[in-house]
C-alpha cells in the first residue's frame, strides 16, 4: 500500500500558502517546511518494557525561512493557526525584527547570500509500505520482541539480559514556496537486538540490527539477529587486548560503512567548504584513494532510513559519486551553501527536525563493490585483523584524521583466522593513507541504517552507510 | 490545552498519568568568522503524556507515552490518550507508584531575558583578541528561555523556568600554509563571558602548539593527566554506575555501603548531587518525574552511599528518596596540581572524541593534542590513541582538591591516571 500523506498537513496547505504570500510583501524569498511524522517505539528486555509514540524523527511543526537584503532568517513554531495567517506573519516579522535590532546594536555584519532559486515544481510522493507504525499490531510486536529476548537468554551461559527494540516512523513533509508545492510520505523502520553478558565482574554486549525503507513488517526478520548478537557478546568476554601497531586489515561491510561516513562523508559536506573547514575543497580532481575506491552519497543510492524524494529545502534527492576510482570528484551540498559556492545543490540539506537549522548532511554513503572473495582477502594477509562491528566514529575534515571505535578484531595469521579475538579496537589514521591502501574489495555490499549522525556533537539525523569487505592498512590500538 | 488533556486523562480511567509541558522561546545566531550567516527564532511547546495501567489485579504495571501537539483538537487528544491507554496494557513491568507532592518548597518561574544573554555572547565573541596565526573560524549561539510545567495524577503540579544556553566555537590556527581547527562546545545557563574568553584563549594557544606538535611516541604504558573538559567523562563513569537502572539491570555491581574498588592506592573519589551550581544550565528544583532535587552524597571516599535514578528503577531497589540529579560535584582529591605534574606523563588536552563506556569500563580516544612531559622537557605531540579500563585505572587515580566547573559538573582541576595504554605513531 501507499504510505498516506498527512491529512493534518493537507489541512495546513492553504493557510501556509497565504502566509507565504503575506510575508513575500516584506521579504525577497519565503519558504515553509511543515512536518507531521508519527512513530512507534517498543523496547523489551528481561527487566523493563516500554511503548512510546516517539522516535528520533517524530515531529509536528512548521519552519518559515525568509531572506531580505541577502540575510537569511528562520522562525520555527508548532502552534500555527491556519485560520489566522496574518497574525502569524505579524508575529514572525516582529520576532525577527527584535533580533535584527540586537544585531544592529552590536554592529554585526551580515554574510550576504543571493536569493534562492524558486523554479516551479510540484511533487506528491507516497512510497510503498506494507504496514504503518500508527496502525500496526503493537500487541503482536511486543510478543515478538519478548520472544526474541527470552530466546536469546537461552543461547549463552553468561547472559545477563537481552534488550530488543523496534522503531518505525512515518515521515510526512511538505515544502511550500511561492512556486513550489512538494509533499512526500514514506516509512522507515529499524530494529536491534543487544545481548548483555557478564562473567567475573566483566560486562560486555553484542549488537545486531536491521533497517529499511519499509514499515513494521521489517521486524519479522529480527529474530534471526538474536544468535549473532549473543555470540558476539560471548566472544567479547573472552577477547584479549590488541598489541598496538599498524596492521593489514579487512573491514566488514559495517566497518567499511563507518569509514565511508567518517573519512569522506563529513569531509565533503560543502557547508564546511564555505567556512573553509574542510581540506577536501583543495583536493577536488585529485587522488585521495586507490583505484579500487569509488564512493556514492545520496538519498537515491540506497533504499534505507533516509531515502527521501526531496530534502528539507525543497531540493530533489540525488546520487552523487564523491570518489571515482580514487579521484575526489565532488562533495554534497545544501541549497544555501551551493549558492555561496556557485554550484548546484545535491539534495543534502537536512534538519534534525523543524526546530533546527539546515546543514549539509549525509544520507546513504556507500563504497562500491569489487570482485574479490572474503576468503581470498583473508588468504592474502600474513599478519592482520578482520574488523567487525562499529561503535562510533569521529572525523577531522580539516586535518583528515579519523577515529573509529570498533567492537572486535579477529586475528589473521598466515592467511587464516587464528581464532583469537581482540577488543575493543580504536582505529586511527590519515584518511588518504587508509583509502590509498585499499587493495581488495569483495563482491557483496551491505547497507546499515540503525545509527545516527551528529554535526560536531549535535544536530542528530538518521543516516545509513555501508560497503563491501575492504582490505587496507591501519593503525590499531 | 493542558486543562483539556488533564480532563481527558481523568475521564479515561487510566490508573495513573504524568504530563510534561515544556515551552521554549529560543534565539539563535550562526556566524561565519564574525559575519552573521543566519538568525533564527524558535517558539515551540512540547506536551508529553505518559499513562499507566494496573494489570492482572495489580501484579503488573503497564505504561505508554507520546506527544500531544499543542494544536491538537480535543477529539485528536482524546484519540491519542485512548491509544496510549490501550498500548499501556501491552507491556508488563513490576508495579511501582508515582511521586507524590512534596510540600517543602514551591517551584518558581522567573522571566529570562534571552535578548540580553544573546547580546553578551555576541559581544564576548566580537571582542576576543585574535591574531594572524589563531582566530575564530565560526560559531553558533543558542539561547533559550524554557518554562516547564509538570503534573501527575498524584497531585504534583509545578512550574519552573530556566535559561539554557550553548555556544559552539571552531578555532583555527595556521602556520606556513598549514591550517588546523579545534572544536569546542560550551553549554551554560547564561553567558559566562569571563570563562568563555579564558577557555577560548587557551584553545587558541593549543592550536598554535598543535601546529608544532610531533608524532606521539609509542609509550606503551604511561601516566596520563587530564586538565580539560574531558575530565567530566571520567567522572560521569561514577555517576552512571551509581544509576538505579544500571544497578537493577545488574550492569553495575556497586553496592551501597561498600567500596567501589577492591583497593584504592590513589585518591578515594567522592561524588555529590547538587541542586544548584553557579550558572549551570541544569539547575532544577524538581527532576523530570516531579521528585525534589536535594544535595545528596552519592559516593564518599570511594564508598557508594546513594543511588540516583528515576522512579521505576529506584522503586525496584526499594529506594523512596532517589531522584534524577542534574548537577554533580567531585571531591576527595588530596593532591596539589604541581604534585601530579611530577615525573613523566602525557597531558592530553584535545581528543577527537574521548569516551568512557560505563558498562564495560573501557576508555579510549584519539589524541589530537597532548604534551609529553618526559621528566626534563615538555613537547606537544599529536596522533595515536590511548585506551584502558576505568574499572582498573580508578584504583590508582590521583586528583586535585582544587576544582573547576564545566556547566553542570564541578570536577578536579587535574586528574592523573596511572598506566594507560598509549599507542603512538612515532
Amino acid at each position: 500500500m501507499k504510505a498516506p500523506f498527512s491529512a493534518y498537513l493537507n489541512g495546513l496547505r492553504g493557510g501556509l500558502k497565504e502566509l507565504i504570500a503575506l510575508l513575500r510583501q516584506d521579504y525577497d524569498y519565503v519558504s515553509v517546511l511543515a512536518t507531521d511524522s508519527k512513530g512507534l517505539a517498543v523496547r523489551i528486555s528481561q527487566r523493563s518494557r516500554s511503548v512510546s509514540s516517539e522516535t528520533m524523527t517524530t515531529e509536528r511543526g512548521v519552519v518559515v525561512r525568509v531572506c531580505r537584503d541577502g540575510q537569511y532568517s528562520e522562525y520555527a513554531l508548532n502552534n500555527y493557526d491556519q485560520a489566522h495567517p496574518a497574525a502569524a506573519a505579524e508575529e514572525i516579522r516582529a520576532a525577527l525584527e527584535r533580533q535584527a535590532a540586537l544585531l544592529r546594536q552590536t554592529g554585526t555584519e551580515s554574510f550576504k547570500t543571493p536569493v534562492l532559486a524558486d523554479e516551479p515544481w510540484e511533487l506528491f510522493v507516497e512510497k510503498e509500505t506494507e504496514q504503518l507504525p500508527e496502525t500496526t499490531d503493537v500487541k503482536a510486536l511486543v510478543e515478538t520482541l519478548t520472544a526474541i529476548s527470552d530466546q536469546a537468554m537461552t543461547l549463552g551461559v553468561d547472559m545477563l539480559d537481552c534488550q530488543t527494540s523496534a522503531q518505525s516512523t512515518h515521515i510526512c513533509k511538505m515544502f511550500l514556496s511561492e512556486h513550489r508545492d512538494l509533499r512526500q510520505s514514506y516509512v522507515y523502520s529499524e530494529g536491534t537486538v543487544v545481548a548483555i553478558v557478564s562473567r567475573e565482574g566483566r560486562t560486555q554486549f553484542g549488537y545486531e540490527g536491521l533497517s529499511g525503507l519499509c514499515g513494521p513488517e521489517l521486524f519479522a526478520r529480527l529474530p534471526e539477529k538474536a544468535a549473532a548478537s549473543v555470540a558476539q557478546a560471548e566472544e567479547l568476554l573472552d577477547a584479549g587486548r590488541i598489541e598496538p601497531g599498524e596492521y593489514e586489515i579487512i573491514t566488514s561491510p559495517e566497518v567499511s560503512g563507518l569509514i565511508a561516513h567518517e573519512a569522506f562523508g563529513h569531509g565533503v559536506e560543502m557547508d564546511m567548504f564555505v567556512k573553509n573547514r574542510a581540506l577536501g575543497r583543495e583536493y577536488i580532481g585529485k587522488r585521495v584513494g586507490s583505484d579500487l575506491v569509488t564512493m556514492h552519497e545520496g538519498a537515491l543510492c540506497a533504499e534505507d532510513v533516509t531515502s527521501y524524494a526531496f530534502d528539507d529545502e525543497g531540493t530533489p534527492a540525488g546520487d552523487v559519486i564523491e570518489i571515482e576510482k580514487g579521484i575526489l570528484k565532488t562533495g554534497i551540498c545544501d541549497a544555501l551553501s551551493a549558492l555561496r559556492l556557485g554550484i548546484a545543490p545535491t539534495g543534502n540539506g537536512k534538519r534534525e527536525n523543524f526546530e533546527h537549522k539546515v546543514y549539509t548532511r549525509m544520507t546513504n554513503t556507500l563504497f562500491d563493490s569489487g570482485e574479490d572473495s572474503l576468503e581470498d582477502m583473508i588468504a592474502s594477509i600474513k599478519q592482520g585483523y578482520l574488523l567487525e562491528g562499529m561503535e562510533s566514529g569521529m572525523e577531522d575534515p580539516k586535518h583528515w584524521g579519523i577515529q573509529c571505535i570498533i567492537k572486535l578484531g579477529r586475528e589473521i595469521v598466515d592467511g587464516k583466522l587464528s581464532g583469537k579475538v581482540v577488543a575493543p579496537i580504536i582505529m586511527t589514521g590519515y584518511v588518504p593513507d587508509l583509502l590509498g591502501n585499499v587493495s581488495m574489495r569483495s563482491k557483496d555490499r551491505q547497507v546499515f541504517g540503525t545509527g545516527g549522525c551528529g554535526k560536531g556533537y549535535k544536530e542528530w539525523v538518521k543516516v545509513s552507510d555501508g560497503g563491501p569487505y575492504l582490505k587496507t592498512k591501519a593503525r590499531l590500538g | 490545552m493542558l486543562d483539556t488533556i488533564v480532563s481527558l486523562l481523568k475521564e479515561s480511567g487510566v490508573y495513573a498519568w504524568e504530563i510534561s509541558d515544556v515551552k521554549t522561546t529560543g534565539w539563535e545566531f550562526y556566524f561565519i568568522r564574525h559575519a552573521l550567516d543566519q538568525n533564527r527564532v524558535r517558539k515551540v511547546e512540547h506536551i508529553t503524556v505518559k499513562v499507566y495501567q494496573l494489570l492482572s489485579d495489580g501484579a503488573w504495571l503497564g505504561s505508554a507515552s507520546g506527544e500531544i501537539a499543542p494544536t491538537a483538537s480535543a477529539e485528536e487528544a482524546r484519540a491519542l490518550i485512548e491509544g496510549l491507554a490501550y498500548r499501556a496494557t501491552l507491556v508488563k513491568n513490576k508495579p511501582y507508584t508515582l511521586h507524590k507532592p512534596h510540600p517543602a518548597e514551591a517551584a518558581e518561574t522567573k522571566p529570562i531575558d534571552a535578548a540580553a544573554i544573546a547580546r553578551d555572547f555576541v559581544e564576548t565573541m566580537r571582542d576576543l583578541p585574535e591574531t594572524a596565526g589563531e582566530d575564530i573560524n565560526s560559531y553558533e549561539i543558542f539561547v533559550a528561555e524554557k518554562r516547564r510545567h509538570f503534573l501527575n495524577s498524584e497531585g504534583i503540579d509545578l512550574e519552573e523556568s530556566y535559561p539554557d544556553s550553548m555556544i559552539e566555537v571552531v578555532v583555527n590556527a595556521r602556520r606556513d600554509g598549514h591550517e588546523i581547527e579545534l572544536y569546542r562546545m560550551f553549554p551554560s545557563g547564561t553567558c559566562d563571558a569571563e570563562g568563555l574568553r579564558r577557555d577560548l584563549l587557551r584553545t587558541m594557544r593549543y592550536g598554535k602548539d598543535r601546529l608544532a606538535a610531533r608524532p606521539t611516541p609509542a609509550l606503551g604504558k604511561a601516566d596520563v593527566l587530564f586538565t580539560g573538559r574531558d575530565s567530566v567523562s571520567l567522572y560521569e563513569f561514577f555517576a552512571d554506575r551509581l544509576g538505579a537502572a544500571m544497578v537493577y539491570r545488574k550492569m553495575s555491581d556497586w553496592k551501597l555501603g561498600e567500596p567501589i574498588a577492591a583497593d584504592f592506592r590513589g585518591d578515594r573519589p567522592g561524588l555529590t548531587a547538587l541542586r544548584e551550581l553557579p550558572n549551570s544550565s541544569k539547575n532544577r528544583r524538581y527532576d523530570a518525574e516531579g521528585a525534589p532535587i536535594r544535595d545528596t552524597v552519592l559516593l564518599d571516599a570511594g564508598v557508594a552511599k546513594n543511588y540516583l535514578g528515576g522512579r521505576m528503577f529506584s522503586s525496584y531497589l526499594g529506594l523512596n528518596e532517589a531522584f534524577l540529579p542534574t548537577n554533580f560535584a567531585v571531591s576527595g582529591g588530596s593532591a596539589e596540581e604541581a604534585e601530579l605534574r611530577q615525573g613523566p606523563y602525557l597531558e592530553v588536552v584535545d581528543f577527537s572524541d574521548f569516551q568512557v563506556d560505563s558498562m564495560t569500563g573501557d576508555l579510549f580516544g584519539e589524541i589530537r593534542l597532548a604534551y609529553w612531559h618526559d621528566g626534563d622537557t615538555v613537547r606537544p605531540v599529536s596522533g595515536g590513541s590511548l585506551s584502558g579500563s576505568m574499572l582498573e585505572l580508578m584504583e590508582d587515580m590521583r586528583f586535585t582538591g582544587a576544582s573547576v566547573q564545566y556547566n553542570n559538573w564541578r570536577v578536579p582541576a587535574a586528574t592523573r591516571l596511572k598506566g594507560v595504554t598509549v599507542s603512538g605513531i612515532e
